[in-house]
């Protein structure tokens, strides 16, 4: 026995170092190696906020403006230009003289000066979409700038405004007035020279972009109207014209490289949820919905809204309905309009970013608000 | 034992297996490893045994039957040591001597007696033969309970390293759990040759007893034909 427990315990004893050594490890489960594939999450607002920049310039990481050459000489410029004065706007570029047919209907004309009286306001709402060089924001950030302080225009917005407005979008390229009273004077007095005029004309069209030029505008035509109320002298017209030329842009000197991408620091702003939010929470404080309503839950509005710096409504609430039943629609959009009207003005709006909420539009779904 | 599932290197050779595991599961391993190796020996004893018991049964069977005189046979194996059948036909052969050589009176006295004393050589032959046979079935039946034990410990072990090591990911279990489960696989390596030697030298066992035995009636009955011719003279001469 002792023997053959011997053989025993060497045949283990071989057979144990054969498993260590040959079944030493099982082979790992080859798993794939499938590379990672990396997932950036980008936000949509990179492409909707994008900005607008020199288009010649290479790409660059950082936006930056095409670089300045003249000294600073404002100290806290904020926005790059080679202005003197630091102002938001865009500087605008030159236009060329344009020939202008002097054989233009009279007719126009005329009723120019027969409705001299709401002239200035209507001209000056005309001029604004036609001549903006730039981007949309700019514009309606201009076109409040210009609707506040106007005392003439305050009876004007919400009657005009709504009418001016389409014409002008329509035919942008088209900007009747201004050429008109040009052709009033070459009508009335023949003896005025022909590229002046022309020169007239186009500063006039570019008044309309900066504030500054806009009130001595709006000065201008103050003077114009009770002119046309004493006495339209048309020769007085050139003299009183302001023959400056129009130029945006800020007085800050930039010396960066010129970069694809936007120059305007106000271009980029939006409002952020919780101010949505709050702009919506005003609206539904004041939106009292009748529980129980049939079809209710399937209405959804639609509020778009036109805002001035105050958090007031210019105009009227544009409110679509849609989906549920006619009555149900009627119900609730007459409920916002109510609650839109009796909740403003806004408040808790950022003015710093008035150029966001200066048109906002907002979603209510009613049947959460039930 | 704590460090189990817990380091981050895990071995998962055999050895590393092993040096892994904890002391109980350690200590049913190289118990189950001590079973494996006296089942092993049990065979190789049992099978060189077997095979030489066999072979002698053969050959003395050869030499029974080859029409030697029995007296003779007897005087060649009686001081050799002897097993098997050799040694049934000694104890028979010895008993017969004693018996007759101080004159036996009853026949069925002395016939009684060889019989007994041939009994008593079979069934300590047989015994020899089915020796350790007993502990190939009890490895047999109890080292997979033993190997399901050692699993037992190391999977619950592992399981509380796991819990305490908070996390549970497949890389942390799975060490433990091979740990165990190679109890139970070396459990059952021992099992499985146990019960298939067990099963074939109990049945080899019961051949070469019936061989013995089917000899010892055999022999009996030469034995009793051979006190009648002797004891039928001496009574027909008194």
């Amino acid at each position: 026995m002792k023997g053959s427990l011997a053989t025993s315990s060497a045949l283990h004893a071989l057979v144990l170092t054969w498993a260590l050594v040959s079944l030493g490890s099982p082979e790992s489960f080859d798993v794939a190696d499938v590379e990672a594939l990396p997932v950036d999450i980008v936000s949509i607002e990179e492409l909707t906020q994008i900005q607008q920049g020199d288009k010649k310039a290479e790409l660059k990481e950082k936006a930056a403006p095409v670089p300045t050459k003249k000294e600073t000489p404002v100290e806290n410029a904020e926005n790059a230009g080679d202005n003197d004065v630091d102002l938001k706007n865009l500087p605008t570029p030159e236009e060329k003289p344009r020939d202008i047919e002097t054989a233009a209907a009279p007719e126009k004309a005329e009723k120019v000066v027969q409705t001299s009286d709401s002239k200035p306001a209507e001209e000056v709402k005309q001029e604004e979409p036609a001549s903006e060089p730039s981007t949309e924001v700019a514009a309606v950030a201009e076109a409040k700038q210009e609707v506040k302080p106007d005392p003439k225009a305050e009876a004007t917005p919400s009657e005009e405004k709504p009418t001016a407005d389409p014409e002008a979008e329509a035919l942008p390229d088209k900007i009747p007035l201004p050429e008109m009273k040009p052709k009033l004077e070459t009508k009335k007095s023949e003896t005025a020279e022909k590229p002046a005029e022309k020169k007239v004309e186009t500063a006039k069209a570019e008044t309309a972009k900066t504030p500054d030029r806009k009130k001595d505008e709006k000065k201008k035509q103050e003077k114009a109207s009770s002119m046309n109320e004493t006495e339209f002298n048309s020769d007085e017209i050139s003299a009183l014209l302001n023959k400056e030329k129009a130029a945006g842009g800020g007085a800050k000197r930039s010396k960066e490289q010129a970069a694809l991408g936007g120059k305007k620091t106000t271009a980029g702003t939006k409002l952020t949820m919780s101010e949505m939010d709050a702009l919506r929470g005003q609206i539904q404080n004041n939106w009292s919905i009748i529980p129980g309503m049939a079809d209710a839950q399937d209405v959804r509005i639609k509020v778009t809204m036109q805002l001035d710096q105050n958090g007031d409504i210019i105009g009227e609430p544009e409110v679509t309905a849609e989906g549920g039943s006619e009555a149900a629609r009627r119900a609730l959009a007459g409920g916002a309009r109510r609650a839109i009207m009796k909740s403003r003005p806004f408040k808790g709006l950022p003015p710093e970013k008035y150029d966001a909420w200066s048109e906002v539009v907002v979603n209510f779904d009613p049947s959460q608000m039930m | 034992m704590e460090q189990v599932g817990l380091d981050a290197a895990h071995s998962v050779t055999l050895w590393g297996l092993f040096m892994q595991a904890g002391f109980v599961v350690k200590l049913v391993m190289l118990g189950l490893i001590a079973a494996s190796v006296w089942t092993w020996g049990i065979v190789v004893d049992k099978t060189v045994s077997y095979g030489k018991a066999r072979r002698q049964l053969d050959s003395f069977e050869q030499v029974f039957w080859s029409g030697q005189s029995l007296e003779e046979l007897y005087r060649t194996l009686s001081d050799r040591q002897t097993s098997g059948m050799s040694a049934i036909f000694v104890a028979a052969m010895r008993e017969w001597k004693k018996s007759f050589e101080r004159g036996a009176r009853s026949p069925i006295g002395l016939q009684m007696r060889i019989d007994r004393a041939m009994d008593v050589t079979l069934s300590r032959e047989s015994e020899t033969l089915e020796a350790r046979l007993g502990s190939l079935a009890t490895i047999g039946s109890a080292a997979p309970f033993v190997g399901l034990f050692g699993t037992v410990v190391g999977i619950m072990t592992s399981f509380q390293a796991i819990a305490g090591s908070k996390q549970t990911s497949l890389a942390v279990v799975a060490p433990g759990i091979a740990e165990a489960l190679l109890a139970t696989a070396i459990g059952l390596l021992a099992a499985i040759p146990a019960v298939i030697a067990y099963n074939k030298f109990s049945a080899d066992a019961g051949k070469l007893t019936a061989r013995m035995e089917g000899f010892a009636d055999e022999f009996s009955a030469i034995l009793s034909r051979q006190i009648d011719e002797k004891l039928q003279p001496r009574a027909a001469a008194q």
